[in-house]
């Protein structure tokens, strides 16, 4: 794989791999509740372009992928929001956004 | 003639209002018990008199109610008012209305007397019901309801031992007697189909055998009622209870339930023939018993108990005669002297403060009206002219001669002396010689009234004997003269013997004239003839042995069979009890254990950390994707 040759489905596919990638290390090592939702949105907009790049390079005619991510955005919007506002609950009931002091479930 | 049947419902009545009381309320209500028995009293005196004029053997006044059917059988109570029942009903309401009034002194610093008036009501009630019953069935129900009261009143004082156990030995006593009396009825109702006085006693033809069973029993359930020889041991043990209970119930009335019943069933008797021997020959050892045991006793009471015992004896021989009118006669003459004796007796314990006679005497100087009256009542048992006893026991004795039961003419002419001294030694024990009691002085007037009522009745009845025997419809005679003076002169003669051995200054002192003269008679006769320790020897110890044994058989072989029962089961229970805690409690606990291990091992994983379960799921990703790799290589 050369950086000369055309822009191709596999050069989609590697960034969204990387993308997930980073949001999977931050999901799992970030501290902060907030860094981990924006962590997991990283791993839900690769999941996007993969939706979109597989669309354009296979089927480009029907464009059920860019449909489909956008359906998926709008999903991650409302999830973001929601994920949110249960941070922010969560800071009003313990000051604090860190998930190591939130082990009440603890078995 | 409806107001018959309140007769009997009067004292019921006033039982009923009585008993269920409690305490001071009761004994507030004494006056409704002695209010029921004064009326009482004066319906019986106008049913009386209604039926005098009749003076036949008839019924007068006859209703019946059947009040249970037992299958095709009717059982029925009812009232007959005829001559015989008149004049029992004046006799118990006589008698109990001047008890009644008697016991308002005798009693009123009873704690209990509320009780002592609802229990003599209730046998009141009792007895009228039996004497105006027109079936034996009636009669034996009353007759049980008064063994009842009898019980009650002896046992009146139950705190001292003496009243508690003469009750019990008189319930059984009378007890035994009530068999024969429940055996006759089966007998009567298996023969005549009936318990009717009609059909029973006039209508059925009673073929000799069947008479005699049935007399036998009815004699013997008589026997015990009226406490007749071998049955008497209870009377004088019944002196235990309040004296006025016993004038009225083991003198006047309830002991003559058995003389009347006997009176009743005579035609029975009669058609038996063999049933009136041995109904002579009861009486007359009774009476020869009873008056023998009469003149050795201290007890001023148990002297009048045996004298009671020694008259029943005597009504006995005058119904195994044959003569109705002469037992039925000395019946009633005996209720009122008897009963009169008795109050006096009841005035002379309460003045001289013990019952034993040698501890007293002289009371004639302080108590005058308690001396007549008594006086007279003893002359009328003495059977001396012209108080009533004279009369009654010259009919008795003109009955056995005309009967020509010669040798039991002579027995009874001897027992007639034999009471004549023992009354004359009651008397000179009790009234004569010096006062052994200071402090003596006459009764209260409401306990004088009644003794002067019944004394006055003792006195002039007896000129109405020949009219009584036409009034129950036999021919009426004046007793002839050879008779009469020979029983007086027996009894003078007893009066006199009585004089000798007590009555003379010189003799006053001497507390055992008869043990001092003839030692083995006295000896006999103090231990009653001996009746009580056979009793007690072959009846009441033997009864203890068996019952003893029966004990022992039930501690050992019947409890050891239950006990033995109980042991297996205990076992079997054990091991099913083993079984569940090892086997069933072992898979429980060891299910719940493993669960818990499990958990607690499991449970590590459960950090709370949402990292540390996002790191799981990727390792559980990872391993997902290298199986299925691998798969698809």
């Amino acid at each position: 794989m050369s950086l000369l040759q055309p822009v191709g489905v596999v050069s989609f596919m590697a960034l969204a791999a990387v993308l997930f990638s980073l949001g999977l290390y931050g999901a799992l090592s970030r501290k902060s509740a907030v860094m981990v939702l924006m962590s997991l949105e990283l791993m839900a907009n690769a999941v996007n372009i993969n939706l979109v790049a597989l669309s354009r390079f296979t089927a480009p005619a029907e464009m059920t992928g860019q449909i489909f991510a956008v359906f998926s955005m709008v999903v991650s919007a409302a999830e973001i929001g929601l994920g949110l506002a249960l941070v922010l609950a969560l800071y009003r009931r313990s000051q604090t956004v860190e998930l190591d002091a939130m082990q009440e479930l603890k078995g | 003639m409806n107001y018959v049947i309140a007769i009997p419902l009067i004292p019921a009545l006033a039982f009923a209002i009585l008993a269920p009381l409690s305490g001071r309320s009761r004994n507030a209500a004494v006056p409704i018990a002695v209010g029921a028995s004064v009326i009482t009293l004066g319906l019986s005196i106008a049913a009386f008199l209604a039926v005098w004029p009749g003076g036949h053997e008839e019924a007068l006044y006859h209703t019946s109610i059947t009040f249970a059917t037992i299958g095709s059988v009717k059982l029925a109570a009812g009232i007959l008012l005829d001559p015989i029942s008149a004049t029992m009903l004046v006799v118990v309401t006589l008698v109990g209305a001047a008890v009644q009034v008697y016991s308002l002194g005798y009693m009123h610093r009873d704690e209990r007397i509320g009780w002592y008036y609802a229990v003599l009501s209730l046998f009141t009630a009792a007895m009228l019901g039996l004497v105006l019953s027109d079936n034996f069935l009636q009669l034996y129900m009353a007759w049980e309801v008064m063994g009842l009261c009898s019980y009650l009143l002896i046992g009146f004082w139950h705190e001292q031992e003496a009243p508690r156990k003469a009750s019990i030995k008189a319930f059984l006593t009378t007890r035994v007697g009530d068999i024969g009396f429940a055996l006759a009825l089966a007998v009567m109702y298996k023969t005549a189909g009936s318990f009717d006085f009609a059909v029973v006693l006039h209508d059925f033809a009673w073929a000799p055998g069947a008479a005699t069973a049935v007399a036998l029993l009815l004699l013997f359930g008589a026997m015990g009622k009226s406490a007749q020889v071998p049955l008497h041991v209870w009377l004088p043990d019944a002196m235990a209870g309040p004296t006025p209970a016993s004038a009225l119930i083991h003198a006047a009335t309830m002991v003559a339930a058995g003389v009347f019943l006997v009176a009743r069933a005579l035609p029975i008797f009669e058609a038996s023939g063999v049933a009136l021997t041995v109904t002579m020959f009861v009486g007359i050892t009774t009476a020869l018993v009873g008056g023998l045991l009469a003149s050795v006793q201290h007890d001023i009471k148990k002297v009048l108990a045996y004298s009671t015992i020694s008259q029943l004896g005597y009504m006995f021989v005058a119904l195994g005669a044959g003569g109705i009118v002469a037992g039925f006669y000395h019946l009633v003459t005996h209720a009122f002297f008897k009963s009169l004796l008795f109050l006096g007796a009841g005035v002379i314990i309460h003045a001289a403060h013990t019952q034993d006679m040698r501890e007293m005497g002289g009371l004639a100087k302080k108590m005058p009206v308690t001396t007549v009256t008594f006086t007279i009542g003893s002359l009328a048992l003495a059977g001396i002219f012209p108080f009533s006893g004279f009369w009654s026991k010259d009919e008795i004795l003109t009955v056995l001669w005309h009967g020509e039961h010669y040798v039991v003419f002579v027995l009874a002419l001897v027992a007639a002396f034999v009471t004549a001294f023992y009354v004359a030694r009651l008397w000179f024990r009790v009234f004569s010689g010096p006062e052994q009691t200071s402090g003596l002085k006459e009764a209260h007037v409401e306990m004088l009234v009644p003794m002067s009522v019944l004394a006055a009745v003792t006195s002039v009845i007896g000129f109405g004997s020949p009219y009584f025997a036409e009034f129950l419809g036999h021919v009426g005679e004046w007793p002839a003269a050879a008779i009469a003076l020979t029983s007086t002169a027996v009894a003078g003669l007893g009066l006199a013997l009585g004089w000798w051995a007590y009555g003379r200054r010189n003799q006053v002192l001497n507390t055992r004239p008869l043990k001092s003269r003839a030692g083995f008679v006295y000896a006999a006769l103090a231990q009653k003839l001996y009746f009580d320790l056979t009793y007690d020897y072959f009846i009441v110890r033997q009864y203890g042995r068996l019952a003893g044994a029966l004990s022992e058989f039930d501690r050992t072989v019947v409890d050891g069979i239950v006990n033995g029962a109980g042991a297996i089961w205990r076992a079997g229970a054990d091991v099913g009890a083993l079984i569940d805690r090892v086997v069933i409690d072992g898979a429980v606990n060891g299910v719940a254990t493993l669960v818990r291990a499990v958990g607690a091992r499991v449970r590590r994983i459960q950090t709370g950390r949402v990292q540390s379960y996002q790191a799981l799921m990727l390792a559980a990703l990872v391993v997902l994707m290298l199986w299925f790799v691998v798969k698809g290589a």
